[in-house]
């Protein structure tokens, strides 16, 4: 009986100790992610998986990248991590010491990205990441961590630039914001600039990741009549959040903003007329005078990827694209692929793309300013960024008058 | 004042809609003595079922419930006739086992199917409202509860009144007994089964008409049917329902006076406090 | 004789298993952790699930508590991770000693039903304390040497089981298993059943929270969904099942063949895992409720008329 427990004991190690890892191809650059394609995050992680796909067929397409004297292609390796935190770590690791590739690209969301950037700084090997604005991510002194998403904390800047200019003006406000790494930064930093603009805090509520109940905020918001309802959570609950207070009536006097939802063209899509009026930001639009090396220009990117994927691209996209342009242009400037040169050239670059300049602080976080969007008639509209770019449509009209 | 009332209206319509999900777990548990961990899958898949009726055939999502209702009935006939029949009297945590598997399968083959992207089910009546005495009652949360508390009401007369709901009574209370009396326990099983996936099923449409479907969303709501089965003593419609608006409210108070981040303390809190305090007695069973 | 074989054996094994940090590849050395901290959380469930007959459905609180205390031991109070361990250990055993005494007058599912309960309302509670870092976590200091790791979880897994051998062959275990059998019974022969049960969770408590506390080190972050993880939960208890609960090796079996198999899957298959993963599930519960460890014999005796005797003795 013992015998063949042992037996069994035994055979199952060796089975899970076979493993075969693929060889690098002397002539390939090889980048590694684990990003949401299935599970709870998979709507968003989609666009860096078709994003980095799209980049690297791009570059190669125009020559590759050149490693010293020599024109290597790029490729991707890419992992399901199904929106599971914990399995993308051991993802990440797997792609490191088993298949072995030359740097890490990242994975979509705050909380991913914090957890899989401690990977890369175990190993030392770079990682620049699209998906996590979150401070927290470069707050610990890691060395091999860049994000192309702008500090979430700044978020709200524009939008209370732009409400001061507005009238009437605004002086109430309401923050509600998620509890995850990302919605609480961007709920510290947005607390500093409403108290900066001489705005009052009328309510200042956090609410669960995982509920998607709104009714009891909501109706205490109606209660404090807010001029502005500031936003901050994932875009299911963003999505919740306007059909729950449609259906309680509840609307602020004079403009609401969302952190996400509103570039995304099924969000839209979801809500309906219901989208209407709704501002948001973005870091990035497709705007023709983004130059880019490989695509042209954001507009020319945008029509080829919706025409290759179906859907179109919003600024989730374009910082996936920026991430394998930035590697390609690290990469040329160290002239190796030695991961320690490889992350001292990230550290310098500093180049345009249709995503922007994208350039590194010293902590390893792209610094752009978001511009202010708002849904008119079904389109995302930019409104403001330092100046009026359109006339938005302010203040927001009730429920019933719409 | 007036924001007591309207919290406390709120979450009895939401708690409505929560009583409708448990009470398919709940009937499940008490007669067949299955807890059946994929009961939230079996609330999405109805879920999906009026998504895809609405956009697709145009069929209103009311109107698209029992049609709903009888697709998730004869797939938890077929579920338990073939599969889950064979371990019914194997240990308690068998059953858990596998409905957990099958939950897994589930969740699996709904994303395949429909994509992990979110679907509401929007009608154009979902966002009205109207007001009484001074609060806001939305319409679509209430047409919801209203729907559950008639479902909740017919299973109970169902199961009080008709000779097939005695017998599925006379199941749960002692299999040997009803056997005795002619009682066919394999249909009569398939039966209980296919019933409450039916409610599962409309449960599912009627979240979707409240809040949003994907295919993962079924975890969640196995565990809150959980705590509101055991609050409503299982197999008991009516106190199932209680239960969920008890719940509701209670949830809804939570998150006004405490923190919106708490509502989970209390609701898993409650479901140990009862536990823990309630005499053994009624948890019992022959 | 085949005692001293047997011991030879088994002690072969774990040199063998301690070396491989040295003899094999990186990702091996991560999936071993992996594999060592989930089978001893089997092996932790096995003495109050497998051995006691009370299948808790929440032994994941024990792994968060052990997380957090060892988390916010070291990143909060920059304390040593051996301090942290303890910190882990004690907050386990005393949700074990606290919370046991009322769960434990329930039972069966209600029992479950419990722990379940008591997981959510922790994991719930500790996203809400400042001191924990609420629901985004905390951060531990980087360590790099992932040997330590893998030896602490071995020497971790080798405790658990050399207790569950212990509970084998004790009084200890004897009175578990009548309470199991008959817990009635048991209290009238003079059982202490209150103590008993109250002590095997303990137990289970005391691995299940060294376990996370080895986690949180290693993994360098922790948040409240990750650290009372509910798939840990019906993890455990498939592989104790699979293997063979009430067993010493049954889950230490069943956790390296379920943890190879979805490995192997994850890697090369992707998203099919899950789905394979819950059909071995199903077909398991059909085909072979009592284990692994049972199957072996069970084949040995009856060949393949011992799937169907199991489907024949469990079906309506």
């Amino acid at each position: 009986m013992k015998n063949s427990k042992l037996t069994l004991l035994a055979v199952a190690l060796a089975a899970t100790f076979a493993a075969g890892s693929a060889l690098a191809d002397g002539n390939t650059i090889t980048l590694g992610a684990a990003v949401q394609l299935t599970g709870a995050l998979a709507n968003t992680g989609r666009y860096y998986r078709d994003s980095y796909n799209f980049a690297i067929e791009q570059i190669n397409a125009k020559g590759g990248v050149k490693v010293g004297g020599k024109q290597m292609k790029l490729s991707l390796k890419l992992l399901d991590n199904q929106s599971d935190v914990n399995l993308g770590v051991r993802q990440y690791v797997q792609l490191l010491t088993q298949d072995k590739v030359n740097f890490l690209l990242g994975p979509f969301s705050s909380n991913d990205a914090l957890d899989d950037s401690s990977v890369a700084e175990k190993y030392q090997v770079p990682m620049v990441q699209g998906g996590g604005a979150s401070g927290q991510i470069f707050a610990r002194g890691y060395k091999y961590i860049f994000g192309t998403l702008p500090p979430a904390g700044d978020y709200y800047a524009s939008t209370l630039e732009m409400l001061k200019e507005l009238k009437p003006k605004a002086k109430t406000v309401a923050l509600i914001a998620a509890d995850d790494s990302f919605d609480v930064a961007v709920a510290k930093g947005t607390r500093k600039l409403v108290t900066a603009a001489g705005l009052q805090l009328v309510v200042d509520s956090q609410y669960s990741e995982h509920n998607s109940d709104f009714s009891s905020l909501l109706s205490l918001t109606k209660s404090k009549h807010p001029d502005a309802i500031l936003w901050s959570g994932h875009e299911p609950e963003a999505l919740n959040f306007i059909r729950q207070a449609k259906s309680l009536a509840v609307s602020p006097t004079l403009m609401y903003s969302f952190t996400v939802g509103v570039p995304t063209a099924d969000f839209r899509k979801a809500l309906g007329k219901d989208a209407e009026y709704a501002f948001g930001m973005t870091p990035w639009l497709p705007n023709a005078a983004l130059k880019d090396e490989w695509f042209g220009d954001a507009a020319a990117f945008a029509k080829q990827y919706q025409q290759k994927f179906g859907y179109a691209p919003d600024y989730h996209a374009a910082s996936g694209v920026a991430d394998v342009e930035a590697y390609a242009k690290a990469i040329e400037a160290a002239g190796s692929l030695d991961p320690a040169k490889v992350r001292d050239a990230l550290a310098k670059v500093d180049f345009n793309s249709l995503y922007g300049r994208v350039k590194f602080a010293a902590n390893g976080q792209i610094a752009m300013p978001q511009t202010v969007i708002q849904i008119q008639d079904g389109q995302v509209v930019p409104i403001y960024s330092d100046k009026f770019l359109n006339k938005p449509r302010y203040p927001l009209p009730a429920w019933t008058k719409r | 004042m007036e924001l007591f009332a309207q919290i406390v209206v709120n979450g009895m319509l939401l708690g409505g809609l929560y009583g409708l999900m448990a009470l398919g777990m709940g009937l499940v548990w008490g007669v067949l003595n299955i807890v059946n961990l994929a009961h939230g899958a079996l609330i999405m898949l109805g879920g999906y079922a009026v998504y895809y009726l609405y956009t697709g055939a145009g069929i209103d999502p009311f109107a698209a419930l029992p049609i709903a209702m009888l697709a998730l009935f004869c797939f938890g006939f077929v579920l338990q006739k073939l599969l889950l029949n064979l371990i019914v009297r194997s240990a308690l945590l068998n059953t858990l086992l596998i409905t957990f598997g099958l939950d897994v399968v589930f969740t699996y083959l709904a994303q395949l199917a429909f994509s992990a992207d979110f679907r509401t089910i929007n009608p154009p009546y979902a966002g009205n409202n109207f007001s009484f005495v001074g609060l806001t009652i939305p319409v679509g949360r209430l047409a919801a509860f209203a729907v559950a508390l008639l479902l909740a009401g017919l299973l109970w007369l169902f199961l009080e009144r008709t000779r097939t709901g005695r017998a599925i009574r006379a199941t749960a209370q002692n299999l040997t007994a009803a056997r005795l009396y002619g009682v066919n326990p394999k249909t009569i099983y398939a039966l209980t089964f296919g019933i409450g996936a039916a409610l599962a099923g409309a449960a599912g449409g009627l979240y979707g008409v409240v809040g949003q479907i994907t295919p993962y969303i079924g975890v969640t709501l196995t565990a809150k049917s959980f705590v509101i089965a055991i609050l409503g003593g299982l197999d008991k419609p009516l106190g199932v329902i209680a239960g969920g608006i008890a719940l509701g409210v209670a949830e809804a108070l939570t998150a006004l006076y405490i923190g919106p981040t708490y509502t989970d303390v209390i609701g898993f809190g409650l479901l140990v406090l009862v536990l823990v305090s309630r005499p053994a007695q009624i948890f019992e069973r022959a | 004789m085949k005692n001293i074989v047997t011991v030879a054996a088994l002690v072969a094994l774990v040199a063998a298993l301690g070396a491989v940090p040295w003899l094999g590849s990186a990702p091996i050395v991560q999936f071993g952790i992996n594999a060592l901290l989930v089978a001893t959380l089997a092996q932790g469930w096995n003495i109050i699930g497998g051995y006691t007959g009370y299948a808790s459905f929440g032994n994941s609180v024990f792994y968060g508590l052990g997380t957090y205390g060892t988390a916010i031991a070291m990143a909060n109070y920059h304390l040593p991770f051996g301090v942290g361990l303890v910190c882990g250990a004690v907050l386990g055993v005393a949700c074990a000693l606290l919370f046991g005494l009322p769960i434990l007058r329930l039972r069966g599912p209600y029992f479950a039903i419990a722990t379940l309960g008591l997981s959510a309302v922790m994991g719930a509670l500790v996203s809400n304390l400042d001191i924990a870092g609420r629901n985004i976590g905390l951060i531990l200091p980087l360590f790099r040497g992932d040997e330590l790791f893998y030896e602490l979880a071995l020497g971790l897994l080798v405790l658990a089981t050399l207790t569950v051998f212990w509970v084998s062959r004790s009084r200890f275990g004897a009175g578990l298993v009548a309470i199991r059998e008959n817990e009635d019974a048991a209290a009238v022969m003079g059982i202490n059943t209150t103590l008993y049960k109250v002590l095997a969770l303990a137990l289970a408590g005391f691995f299940s929270a060294l376990a996370g506390g080895i986690h949180a080190y290693w993994i360098t972050f922790i948040d409240p969904s990750s650290a009372f993880d509910s798939t840990l939960n019906v993890k455990m208890v498939i592989m104790a099942v699979f293997g063979g609960p009430g067993t010493v090796f049954g889950p230490v079996i069943g956790a390296f063949l379920l943890s190879g198999i979805s490995e192997l899957l994850a890697s090369n298959v992707s998203t099919v895992a899950s789905l394979f993963y819950g059909l071995v599930i199903v077909l398991a519960v059909v085909f072979m409720p009592k284990g692994l460890v049972d199957m072996g014999g069970g084949v040995r005796r009856l060949g393949w008329k011992y799937f169907i005797q199991n489907i024949r003795q469990n079906r309506l």
